[in-house]
C-alpha cells in the first residue's frame, strides 16, 4: 500500500500555484480542474518547473446534454513516474482552445484531429485541414449529434442484386425452419 | 553553382515499406528530402466513433483492429483500463496468461517488423524466413484462442478460456527453436555488410529531442534512454518477473534495429519465467451478462507496452452499457506524423520506407 506522499506533492503545487481545484485519483495518477484559458500555463509550468516532459495523450470529450467539451491533458514525469490529467471543459456553441503546440510539438497532430473530428478551432494552428477525412462536408463527425446510420443510408446506395435488402434472420429461419433469436433485440436498453 | 529544382514525390499511399497504406509528400531536390508531410485517411474505419454504439465486450471486435501487427495490446489495455472504472480484480493465472500473451504478441510482431526492415532494405531473404518462423507463433495464439491474428482473448476480468492441454509444452519448444533462429538471423541480417552501412547513421532521432517529441519504446530506448512502461509503471506480474530493458546510443535505424534484437530475447526469458511460475485457480473473473453489463461512471488512463512502444487508452464511462468515449494513442501516432516530418529533411529518398519501419509506423493506428 503506498501513503502517496509524492502525487500529494505534486497536487499541492500545481493547485496552489494556480488556485485551482483538483484530487488524487490513486497511485501515480493525480488530476487538476481549470480553467481554459489556464490550461497552457499549467502545462508550461509542469513541464519547465516539475519535469512533466512527455506528454503522453491529448483527447476531447463530447458532453452534448451539458452543452460542452471536456478536454483532457496527458502528461508524464518520466523520473517520478507520475502521471497528471490536466482537465478543462470549453462551450459547445464556441468551441475555440488555445493552442499548445508550441509547447509540444507533436500536439499539433492532436489539434489538427480535434479540429476536423469536433470541430474545436485552435488559433494559431498550422496544418492542412484535413487530416484524416477528405472533402468532408457534415457536421465534426466524432460529435455525439453525428448519425452514422443516417449518414450511411443517405450517401451509400445497396450493392445491385440486394436491393430488397432481406433481413438476414428472417431468411435463415425460413430456410432452417427454426426460430433464430434476435439477441441484440433482446438485450436493448431502448 | 548549378541550384537544382525542387520536385514533389509521393511515397505511398500504396504500402511504403509494409507498414500499412499512408502517404508521404516529399519535396526532394536531386536524392535528397528537403522538407516531409505526412497523409493519412486510407485507412480511416472510424472504429472510435463506432465503438460508442457498441457495448462494453463487442467493442473488442473493432479495437484489435486498430493497427494489423498488434491487436493483443490493442486488447489488454483496453481491458485493463475498463477493469479500473469497473475496480474488477483479474485472477493471478490470468495476469501470468496475459504476460505470455503479450510477449508472444511482441514476438510475431518483431518477425514481421524484421520482413519489413530488411525488405526495405532490398535483403529479401529474412522476409521469407521471418514471416515463415512468425507462423510458428500465430500456430500458438489459434491453439489459444481459435484465431491467428485477432484473438479478442482478453476480456475485462481475465482472459476468454484457459490454457489448452500441452499448450505449455508446445510454446516453451517454439521459443527453444526461435533462439536458435535468432543466431541465423544474425548471420543474414544484423552482420550483413549492406544492412549496416544502410542502417548506421541513418534517420536519427536527437536524444535530446526525443522525450519532448513523444518518441516512446525501442525508437526512444535507441536514443540511449531507458523507458519501458513494463518496468515505469508495472502492470499484471512484470514486476515479478526477471528481465532486462535494453539501450543502445546513436538514435539511428541501426541503434533501432539492435534494441529490437535483444528485446526478442528479453521476451523469450519472460515467457519460459511466466510459465514456470504460472499458479493454477480461475483464469476469468466473469462479467455476469456481457450484454446488459455497466460500466460505473468516469475516465480512466491505461498504457501498455507494446512492440512499437506505449499504447494508450483514454476510457470514458457516463455509467450505461456502452463506452461513452474510447481515444486510443498509438506509437505511431507520433512516430509517423511530427517525428517522421522532423527527421526526414536531409535524409535520401531510397532511405524514407527504410526509415518509416524503423519508427514503428502503423497508419491505421494514426487514423483508426
Amino acid at each position: 500500500m503506498t501513503d502517496l506522499v509524492k502525487e500529494n506533492i505534486l497536487l499541492n503545487a500545481v493547485t496552489s500555484a494556480f488556485k485551482i481545484e483538483g484530487k488524487v485519483i490513486r497511485d501515480r495518477r493525480v488530476e487538476v480542474h481549470a480553467d481554459k484559458n489556464t490550461v497552457s500555463s499549467i502545462l508550461l509550468f509542469a513541464k519547465k518547473q516539475l519535469g512533466y516532459i512527455h506528454m503522453n495523450h491529448m483527447t476531447c470529450i463530447d458532453w452534448i446534454e451539458q452543452g460542452e467539451f471536456e478536454l483532457v491533458y496527458t502528461i508524464y514525469h518520466p523520473v517520478d513516474k507520475l502521471t497528471l490529467f490536466v482537465k478543462t471543459r470549453i462551450d459547445r456553441e464556441i468551441p475555440v482552445m488555445e493552442n499548445i503546440d508550441t509547447i509540444w510539438d507533436h500536439a499539433n497532430t492532436y489539434e489538427r484531429e480535434m479540429r476536423e473530428m469536433f470541430g474545436i478551432e485552435f488559433p494559431g494552428l498550422v496544418g492542412e485541414h484535413d487530416f484524416i477525412l477528405e472533402d468532408w462536408d457534415q457536421i465534426p463527425p466524432m460529435r455525439k449529434e453525428f448519425d452514422t446510420h443516417k449518414y450511411a443510408a443517405e450517401t451509400f446506395y445497396t450493392r445491385p442484386g440486394r436491393e430488397d435488402a432481406k433481413d438476414v434472420r428472417e431468411e435463415l429461419s425460413k430456410r432452417s425452419g427454426t426460430v433464430v433469436p434476435d439477441f441484440a433485440k433482446k438485450y436493448s436498453r431502448e | 553553382m548549378v541550384r537544382e529544382k525542387e520536385t514533389t514525390l509521393y511515397i505511398g499511399p500504396q504500402h511504403p515499406g509494409i507498414t500499412g497504406n499512408m502517404m508521404v509528400k516529399l519535396k526532394v531536390q536531386g536524392d535528397t528530402v528537403v522538407s516531409a508531410a505526412t497523409h493519412v485517411g486510407y485507412l480511416h474505419r472510424a472504429f472510435e466513433k463506432l465503438i460508442e454504439r457498441r457495448n462494453w465486450i463487442q467493442a473488442f471486435t473493432l479495437l484489435c483492429r486498430f493497427c494489423v501487427p498488434e491487436p493483443d495490446p490493442m486488447e489488454l489495455t483496453y481491458a485493463r483500463a475498463v477493469e479500473e472504472l469497473d475496480n474488477r480484480e483479474v485472477p493471478e493465472r490470468a495476469k501470468y496468461i496475459r504476460v505470455i500473451v503479450m510477449e508472444l504478441a511482441r514476438m510475431q510482431s518483431f518477425m514481421l517488423w524484421y520482413a519489413g526492415q530488411s525488405g526495405s532494405a532490398g535483403l529479401y531473404l529474412t522476409p521469407q524466413w521471418s514471416v515463415g518462423d512468425r507462423n510458428y507463433i500465430l500456430d500458438l495464439f489459434e491453439d489459444l484462442t481459435g484465431g491467428r491474428i485477432y484473438h479478442m482473448y482478453i476480456w475485462p476480468g481475465g482472459v476468454r478460456r484457459d490454457l489448452p492441454e500441452g499448450w505449455t509444452d508446445k510454446t516453451l519448444r517454439t521459443m527453444d527453436y526461435i533462439e536458435k533462429r535468432l543466431d541465423e538471423y544474425n548471420k543474414i541480417l544484423f552482420d550483413n555488410t549492406i544492412f549496416q552501412k544502410r542502417a548506421q547513421g541513418v534517420g536519427i532521432v536527437p536524444k535530446d529531442k526525443a522525450i519532448e517529441w513523444g518518441v516512446v519504446g525501442p525508437v526512444l530506448r535507441g536514443t540511449g534512454i531507458k523507458s519501458d512502461v513494463r518496468i515505469d509503471e508495472p502492470y499484471e506480474v512484470y514486476d515479478k518477473i526477471d528481465f532486462d530493458v535494453p539501450t543502445q546510443e546513436g538514435g539511428d535505424i541501426w541503434a533501432r534495429a539492435l534494441v529490437r534484437k535483444e528485446e526478442v530475447r528479453q521476451s523469450i526469458r519472460i515467457i519460459r519465467q511466466a510459465i514456470a511460475d504460472m499458479p493454477g485457480g480461475a483464469y476469468y473473473n466473469k462479467v455476469s451478462n456481457p450484454m446488459k453489463w455497466t460500466v460505473p461512471a468516469g475516465q480512466a488512463w491505461a498504457k501498455t507496452e507494446s512492440v512499437r512502444g506505449e499504447i494508450g487508452f483514454h476510457v470514458t464511462s457516463d455509467g450505461g452499457n456502452k463506452p461513452y468515449r474510447v481515444h486510443v494513442k498509438g506509437a505511431a501516432y507520433t512516430h509517423g506524423v511530427t517525428v517522421l516530418e522532423k527527421i526526414l529533411p536531409g535524409q535520401n529518398i531510397a532511405d524514407v520506407s527504410f526509415i518509416l519501419n524503423s519508427l514503428g509506423v502503423c497508419p491505421p493506428e494514426i487514423e483508426r
